[in-house]
């Protein structure tokens, strides 16, 4: 119940937070040099036929009036029509989300399992040789750029292996999956169909892995020295001291007390993973919500600039307060 | 509701295992799929190593933005769709250029038209559609379609309705349905263009089935186009994954003359260029549309492949303002002309592989014509003529494209000579919404350009480039004669009568430099050793019914 009223009360607090993030990007949006009509008018278009496109859009209306009609569809989930498209942005970003999501999800939550396996492991052998490859993997990991991790795997994976598909796409077409949500994997699992659940799961691996192996770094990096500083803890000295078995400082001392640290962690790098998806989704060709906004703010496409912001902030303060919620089931002294 | 067993915060073991479970599950599925990916990829290969002359793999950079050619934007995957599977009822014709086949910009044909010939006064058009021609929804292509779609057209105000006021057409009305298998366009005044205008622009939607989805709101059915694929062109398409692959099936129904060669084309969308490189090396694709110039230097040597090469009308020019300083004076503008190293560029940017151009009216375009040209590089010429305007060195911005690396490398040599002769030159790349505005603005005194006119005739040229107001005019230029000239030549239709003016034009331009011309690139096309047929498009928006692949 206390978490549940907390719950409530922070999704309370998040009208006021998209408000300000609704305003802002709607004002930050057209103060940006660069007109939007003009990217979609042909070579022999005129002042007149650019005007005709501006009141069809109503980039023609006052300031103040456009906001209040974007209010008004955002109030009804329209988030209003694509310039550069001439579709519904809400249609076009139903397409786009499952996909992003399917790949950031995935990569985030193998991260999680993987790095806090790992840097424990490490932890607990520290200075080993062992714990000087984590580290420096960790390290590695940092520094490679996504764009060129994703190359350097199809260049290995699909063009010198030939483990992996070719880069053009989420699903083999000839898969006839139907598209329910986007996302290749749940989609064949909805619709049971078994060769296009193993082509989707294979289309995933590339990306999946450029995301793990940037998004791991850094978590695998604060595991570790979570668990180093819970090892070097008085209490779990006196612990070991006390003879307790391996098992219950294992489960009962080190891993829930390294674990505490982990939900804000997450949600930081899950902020991380989803910036990190426009590049990885050019390499791979996966057609997401990264390279739908950034096309989207390349012309200036006001519409999708605007819903792809509230979406991020939306996706960024719904996962900040799941972290939330987790660290005050983990950790007893939090009060929430 | 019984609960499950070792769910909840009472059995956290389970719950870890679960976890565990639940990654080892994923790594399972991941091998699996990487297992079948494997078996794919055996298939694939047998198909690269054998392909049957059914199909055709070809990678395009992006994804359409829309279905709807009325009212998208300038994406030119999407036009280039629109080519292959919107009925147009005239087209180029095909002619040969070398070793390469080329469309014929002076031999338009009908294709789903039966014939479109004018009156004597060569005012009133008309337009005779093929009987027993359909649409994939069944419904015969009349008439009322091409009416209603011209109609769409003047209310979109945009692609269409802008290029038709070169030809006299400006108000629905000018279009008369006369039968059910007639129509005619009446012009405000007798053009040279009209072929060519309608070829890019006489293409008709299945209009039974559009007001199926039209409402009081949408009348035109636009939230249906955009996401629905037009019906009834040299292709349909089967099936369309969005952001993946289009598959593309010959229409067997089309009635005109160069049906489709091959039965199945499929498109798959490839952004990054070294993926597109890789997937054709790996046979995988028979054709890379996007292929970087570097790739294609390597491609060249690479066993399986060849690179298509064609002379193309492409021209990358660098507009000056004729209005901001200092370009406004036509001295400096002398002097950028005489400081570019074209050949430098011709050899370091393109490999050789383009031509030097020597007029602003491009290469191969009906009344080009280079004598009188001066400009070639020469740095004591460039410091002579900047002598002249009065100035020992300028300052200027040179824009172009972020993330054209052709540009970019292009400016950079601009630069270089440019400072030997005192005009001292600020890079400046901009994003494409930014160069848009600032193009609209007219504020940009220097700044590469690089395209194709889809209309191979100087008027078109000028109506797009040279005259005032004209929407690719970045240079602010203008010129009593040549605006005279251009409103000339709509009612001069006898060629011999216009390449004279096309003469003067060059002349003119040649005095007052507005653009320094730097090159027609040629155009070059990495594709598997079995694909043949490729024409290359005067429009830059390939024909797809030409291609074939070899068994």
């Amino acid at each position: 119940m206390r978490i549940l009223r907390f719950v409530v009360r922070r999704l309370l607090q998040l009208i006021p937070v998209l408000l300000g993030v609704v305003v802002l990007t709607f004002l930050i949006v057209r103060v940006l040099p660069g007109d939007p009509v003009r990217s979609i008018l042909g070579q022999n278009a005129s002042e007149a036929d650019a005007e005709a496109a501006r009141a069809r859009f109503g980039l023609d209306q006052p300031l103040w009036r456009q906001f209040l009609d974007y209010l008004g569809g955002l109030v009804t989930g329209d988030f209003g029509t694509s310039i550069q498209s001439g579709g519904s942005v809400g249609a076009e970003m139903a397409l786009r989300i499952g996909p992003t999501l399917e790949l950031v999800v995935i990569a985030v939550s193998i991260a999680l399992v993987v790095a806090t396996l790992l840097g424990v492991w490490s932890a607990r052998r520290a200075n080993s040789v062992g714990d000087h490859g984590v580290r420096l993997f960790a390290l590695v990991g940092n520094s490679i750029p996504e764009f060129w991790l994703g190359l350097v795997l199809v260049l290995v994976g699909y063009s010198m292996l030939g483990w992996f598909p070719a880069p053009s796409g989420r699903v083999d077409p000839d898969t006839n999956l139907t598209p329910l949500t986007g996302a290749g994997l749940v989609d064949a699992a909805l619709t049971g169909n078994g060769p296009a659940l193993a082509s989707a799961a294979a289309y995933l691996a590339l990306p999946v892995l450029t995301l793990v192996v940037g998004v791991m770094a850094p978590l695998l990096r604060s595991v570790r020295a979570s668990a180093l500083e819970v090892l070097n803890s008085e209490a779990y000295t006196a612990a070991a001291a006390h003879g307790l078995p391996q098992r219950t400082l294992l489960y009962g001392y080190l891993l829930r007390s390294t674990l505490l640290r982990l939900p804000a962690l997450a949600a930081l790098v899950f902020g991380t993973a989803i910036g990190s998806t426009v590049l990885v989704e050019y390499v791979f060709s996966w057609q997401g919500f990264g390279q739908w906004a950034l096309r989207g703010l390349l012309y200036r496409d006001y519409p999708v600039v605007q819903a792809s912001v509230v979406v991020i902030a939306l996706c960024y303060v719904l996962v900040f307060l799941i972290a939330d919620v987790v660290h005050a089931i983990l950790d007893p002294r939090v009060r929430i | 509701m019984a609960r499950s067993p070792g769910v909840g915060p009472s059995s956290p073991a389970i719950s870890r295992r679960g976890v565990l479970q639940l990654g080892g599950s994923f790594a399972l599925l991941l091998a699996t799929g990487a297992c079948a990916a494997n078996s794919g990829s055996d298939s694939d290969d047998s198909t690269s190593g054998g392909p049957t002359a059914s199909t055709l793999r070809i990678a395009v950079s992006s994804y359409l933005s829309s279905w709807d050619q009325d009212f998208v934007g300038f994406d030119l995957t999407a036009l280039m769709m629109f080519k292959n599977v919107f009925p147009y009822m005239i087209d180029y014709g095909v002619t040969t250029a070398g070793d390469s086949q080329i469309l014929d910009t002076q031999n338009i044909t009908p294709t789903f038209a039966e014939s479109f010939e004018p009156d004597a006064e060569q005012k009133v058009w008309t337009l005779k559609l093929r009987r027993g021609v359909t649409f994939a929804s069944g419904n015969e292509m009349t008439a009322a379609d091409v009416k209603w779609s011209k109609d769409r057209a003047f209310a979109a105000q945009a692609n269409v309705a802008g290029i038709y006021r070169t030809i006299g057409l400006t108000e629905p009305d000018q279009v008369k349905v006369v039968d059910d298998h007639t129509v005619e366009f009446h012009q405000a005044f007798p053009s040279a263009l009209t072929r060519q205008i309608q070829a890019i622009s006489l293409y008709v939607f299945d209009s039974v089935e559009a007001k199926k989805h039209a409402t009081a709101d949408d009348p035109w059915a636009k939230e249906w186009f955009a996401k629905n694929a037009p019906t009834g062109g040299y292709y349909n398409v089967a099936r369309a994954t969005q952001g993946q692959e289009i598959e593309l099936t010959a229409n067997t129904g089309y009635p005109g003359p160069d049906a489709p060669r091959t039965p199945t084309i499929r498109i798959s969308v490839v952004p990054a260029a070294s993926n597109q490189r890789l997937q054709l090396q790996a046979g995988d694709i028979d054709i890379a549309l996007g292929v970087s110039q570097r790739d294609i230097e390597d491609l060249r040597s690479t066993d399986g492949v060849k690179v298509i090469s064609a002379a193309s009308n492409r021209q990358v020019a660098i507009q000056m303002s004729v209005t901001s300083a200092p370009f406004d004076n036509v001295d400096v503008r002398k002097a950028l002309a005489y400081a570019v190293p074209y050949e430098q560029i011709i050899n370091n940017v393109y490999g050789g592989d383009a031509r030097a151009a020597k007029s602003p009216v491009p290469l191969d375009m009906p009344g080009y014509d280079e004598s009188g040209y001066p400009f070639t590089h020469d740095v004591d010429r460039a410091r002579a003529a900047l002598t002249a305007a009065g100035r020992a060195s300028v300052e200027s911005e040179l824009v172009f494209e972020a993330d054209n690396e052709e540009q970019q490398r292009i400016a950079v040599q601009v630069q270089s000579e440019a400072a030997k002769a005192g005009i001292n030159l600020k890079l400046t790349p901009l994003d494409p919404a930014t160069l848009g505005e600032r193009r609209t603005r007219k504020n940009i005194p220097l700044q590469l350009t690089s395209g194709q006119l889809w209309v191979n005739d100087v008027e078109y040229m000028l109506a797009t480039s040279f005259v005032e107001g004209a929407n690719l005019n970045y240079s602010n230029y203008t010129n009593a004669e040549i605006e005279q000239i251009y409103e000339q030549s709509h009612t001069t239709v006898d060629e011999s009568a216009r390449n004279a003016l096309w003469q003067r034009v060059q002349q003119i331009l040649a005095a007052d430099v507005p653009w320094v011309v730097i090159c027609q690139p040629n155009f070059n096309l990495p594709v598997r050793e079995a694909v043949a047929g490729w024409v290359q498009p005067m429009d830059g928006l390939a024909r797809l019914r030409y291609l074939s692949r070899s068994a």
